[in-house]
């Protein structure tokens, strides 16, 4: 037998050394962690599991749900929001505000005792400054929309440091009105006003900002975490400070990686929790409390009524944004006939669909309900809920598309009309399991009724990139939904309305999608937006499926956790710990 | 030696303007570009004009290219366009990562498969070289991406031995001493390692015994034997020094594997690097982003051979570059 050594003790401490050496890149010395040990409260780290990192700090150049993550802990908001059937908002940098009679400006005074964490005072100028930004075309900033009703030059008025005024082209939804000027988080001037406006996205601000909110920025490890801790410069409402000891959001970009981490209780909340995990977590891990968020996302099926290849011929150089002669273009021979659509939406089991993939196995508890307009059942108003749902009767399917001509004449099983089978692809987007299995449940009740469908899976980008520019046959999609009404972005007819994927285009919905949004009386407004929804259902230009509810974990310990479908981490300052529960003590 | 490295050095410039070429053009054919993300249906036409004049995407595809060799030659490679940053300010944040983790794997790799293979080889057909052989083809056909997950969930969550993901621990790191510090590093690289190194180490053990049972075969050790040198110094001195040499090959072979396999294994284990960074800026189509990093994984790759190449040279007086 021989014995075998690794190696003389000279080749083993370089190995050693070597192998410290690379690990000790970029180790750090002990910090000034302790910086709150002497504090009153208990306090504890909230860690929460992300999947993707922040690109910005900068709200006027924002786009991902992390930024927005990050950007509204560190900043005061104008106005503080809350759901409850309808956005509300609540006094916040702003501590009042009154619309003039006409609805056309919202005079607002702000709190003077609010300053940026570098000791200056945040006042109406660095408003102003904000939406400067916004409406710089060099920004290129995803919110110029925002400023669109409002009057140039009074975008806002700056009356003085504390006082400000709003003023709107026109009167509309005092809601939305709201939304478009709190949506922001404020930009400190002082800061930003020298700063190259087209390279925003990358200035030195993102590493070191210069906040007025609860939270300041800890430290941004980019790709592997974003530490928030109290902002001790807060000179707001001394009942706002956070509990907390610090908040890390820690970007794990594979949902199993961080259901793991979950479980193990390296991480302490995790967003959107499938069904079958959740049931497991609920079996196995008492000490993790599961949240609904409400009814915030949206699965359909797209039905393109336009011939893609025609539409593709007709439109080559077009660009986005132009005006396309949709009159001109061949008309899918499934889709462009409405009855055909609303007879596959009667082949489609939505509760099927519901119970297979949307409901607790352990406790039967549902997660998801049928839809019928791309409204979110959670505007409670709004939503409208009088519309009779199609109901689920294959063989009235069948029943209709033969009094259209559809109908098995070739004996092979599938309809056809013309000696062309109805055969149609379903495209969907990959690396998403739900669609995947509801796109094989609804192909096998279409082929039922003697429906070809083919399922096609594909790369994300491509997939929505294929949705604007209408390549597809029919899409199993989704939405996010807005809590305030404005479907002109799906539904309105226009040219520029590039996310109405189906090409849908009813004079009538046009008409109440324009003066829906101009109408400053809500309970008007919510007529007009139930009536759109009827007209649109009618139509079927999607086969509407199913509103989700997302599951948040969070661990127990958390005390005040209020997780609302505004977001599962809004309010964290006032989420706290018992003594006896803390589980970081440093 | 000296030419050696200079004409490798000089057939890395058409293997880099190759690699580019084929990655720009894969990057055009996908759909959109990256400033897809500034825009929603309300931005004016004027705008998106100015933001695609900005990045130089109004041009034709002809002139793009043009001007994409044009600035590399002059050592400018751009902006990340969803950032807004310097992309080697990018790579400079995480390539130490990657190289980090893909340097510790090799030692790992090369060591346990080297040590493997001997191990197996001195006892050719024992029960030890059996099992050893067919976990050696196990773990060398797990896809990784499954391999990472099982490591995960056995000994992370199950055993609760390692951490599960990340290249620290979020909330204690910044708190440890400087020897912490390096120990929390070390055992949160473990598993990584292990996902991205088991199949090569046992690609490395099957070509160390074959290598070895070839060797042990040869006129100069039965002489050894002969000439009464222990069995320990007939292997360690006569045969490995040179079943080791096809191994060197292998060395500079895995580099890219590692690289490359690095960017699923960084993906799950949540490891800030390169194969994140590139995974990113293929999904936001940042072509400059892309450019640079694949321009730096080739001068990974490339680097990695000529390394191989002299260190065949220097175990081997025999061989002569030419």
């Amino acid at each position: 037998m021989i014995g075998f050594q690794c190696c003389s003790p000279r080749i083993r401490g370089f190995l050693f050394s070597t192998l410290a050496g690379l690990v000790l890149v970029g180790c750090k010395g002990k910090d000034d962690a302790d910086a709150f040990s002497n504090d009153e409260f208990p306090r504890d780290t909230l860690v929460i599991a992300y999947q993707s990192d922040a690109d910005t700090l900068l709200s006027v150049v924002s786009q991902s749900a992390s930024d927005s993550a990050i950007i509204s802990n560190l900043n005061y908001p104008l106005t503080d929001s809350q759901f409850d059937c309808r956005l509300e908002s609540l006094p916040a940098l702003a501590k009042s505000w009154e619309w003039s009679e006409d609805g056309r400006v919202i005079s607002m005074e702000l709190r003077d005792d609010i300053q940026w964490s570098d000791g200056v005072q945040v006042t109406a100028r660095d408003i102003a400054f904000t939406m400067e930004l916004v409406e710089d075309p060099k920004v290129a900033s995803p919110r110029i929309s925002y400023i669109q009703q409002m009057v140039p030059g009074k975008r806002p008025l700056v009356i003085d440091d504390t006082h400000l005024e709003w003023h709107f082209t026109h009167a509309y939804d005092p809601v939305t009105q709201m939304s478009h000027i709190s949506a922001l988080a404020i930009a400190p001037e002082h800061i930003l006003r020298t700063a190259d406006r087209a390279t925003l996205r990358g200035n030195v601000f993102n590493r070191e900002p210069v906040v007025n909110g609860l939270w300041k920025l800890g430290d941004w490890s980019r790709g592997e975490r974003i530490v928030l801790e109290p902002n001790d410069r807060w000179t707001g409402p001394a009942d706002q400070a956070p509990k907390l000891r610090r908040i890390i959001f820690r970007i794990l970009p594979e949902y199993a990686t961080r259901l793991m981490a979950l479980e193990r209780g390296e991480v302490d909340l995790l967003e959107a929790v499938q069904i079958a995990d959740a049931d497991r977590l609920r079996r196995t891990h008492p000490d993790i409390v599961q949240h609904r968020r409400g009814w915030r996302f949206l699965d359909y099926i797209a039905w393109n009524p336009l011939d893609p290849e025609d539409y593709k011929a007709v439109n080559r150089g077009v660009t986005t944004g132009s005006k396309v002669d949709l009159a001109g273009i061949k008309r899918n021979r499934l889709f462009g006939d409405a009855r055909v659509r609303v007879a596959l939406a009667k082949a489609i089991d939505v509760d099927k669909l519901i119970n297979d993939l949307l409901t607790s196995r352990d406790t039967g508890e549902r997660y998801g309900r049928p839809a019928v307009g791309t409204i979110t059942p959670a505007l409670c108003d709004v939503h409208n809920d009088d519309i009779p749902r199609l109901p689920y009767d294959p063989a009235a399917a069948k029943r209709d598309l033969a009094q259209l001509g559809w109908e098995d004449h070739d004996g092979d099983g599938i309809l056809d009309q013309d000696g062309q089978p109805f055969r149609f692809t379903l495209m969907t987007n990959s690396g998403n399991p739900r669609r995947a299995k509801a796109s094989v449940i609804i192909q096998a009740g279409l082929k039922e009724i003697g429906v070809d469908c083919r399922i096609e899976q594909i790369e994300s980008n491509t997939f929505f990139e294929r949705l604007r520019k209408k390549d597809f046959e029919a899409a199993l999609s989704g939405w996010s939904a807005g809590l305030f009404v404005d479907p002109k972005n799906i539904w309105h007819s226009g040219p520029e309305y590039e996310f109405n994927f189906v090409s849908y285009s009813n004079p009538e919905v046009d008409l109440l999608i324009e003066e829906g949004l101009r109408e400053p009386d809500p309970e008007k407004a919510v007529e007009m937006w139930r009536r759109l929804q009827a007209l649109i259902y009618q139509d079927q230009p999607y086969a509407f499926l199913y509103w989700m509810d997302e599951i948040v974990a969070v661990h127990k310990r958390f005390q005040d956790v209020d997780i609302d479908i505004l977001s599962p981490i809004n309010n964290l300052h006032k989420w706290w710990v018992p003594a006896d529960e803390v589980k970081y003590k440093r | 030696m000296i030419v050696y490295v200079t004409r490798k050095l000089l057939l890395t410039i058409p293997l880099l303007w190759g690699v580019i070429t084929l990655i720009f053009i894969l990057v055009q054919l996908s759909p959109g570009d990256a400033t897809d993300r500034f825009f929603t249906p309300e931005t004016p036409p004027e705008v998106r004009a100015m933001v695609m004049e900005k990045w130089g995407l109004d041009q034709p595809v002809g002139v793009q290219y043009i001007r994409m060799l044009t600035n590399l030659l002059s050592g400018e490679f751009g902006y990340s366009i969803p950032q807004e940053r310097p992309v080697f300010e990018i790579i400079g944040e995480k390539l130490p990562n990657t190289i980090q983790l893909s340097l510790v794997t090799l030692f790992f790799l090369m060591g346990t498969g080297v040590l493997l293979g001997l191990s197996q080889a001195v006892r050719q057909y024992s029960w030890w070289d059996n099992i050893v052989s067919v976990v050696s083809l196990f773990f060398y056909s797990m896809p990784t991406f499954w391999l990472a997950l099982v490591l995960i969930l056995l000994f992370a969550v199950k055993m609760e031995a390692l951490p599960i993901a990340g290249m620290t621990d979020p909330v204690m790191h910044a708190m440890m001493t400087p020897t912490e510090q390096l120990w929390d590093r070390l055992v949160h690289m473990i598993l990584p390692g292990a996902a991205l190194g088991i199949a090569g180490a046992a690609g490395i053990a099957r070509y160390t015994r074959a290598s070895m049972l070839e060797v042990v075969q040869k006129d100069y050790v039965r002489t050894a034997r002969a000439k009464g040198a222990a069995e320990r110094v007939v292997i360690t001195r006569h045969a490995l020094r040179n079943a080791l040499l096809p191994i060197i090959t292998l060395f500079g072979l895995n580099l890219p594997f590692l690289f490359s396999g690095s960017v699923l294994v960084e993906y799950i284990f949540g490891w800030p690097g390169m194969g994140r960074v590139i995974v990113d800026a293929i999904f936001q189509q940042d072509t400059p982003l892309i450019i640079a990093c694949f321009f730096v994984y080739t001068l990974l790759v490339v680097g990695g051979n000529l390394i191989a190449d002299l260190l065949y040279l220097l175990v081997d007086p025999r061989i002569r570059l030419r």
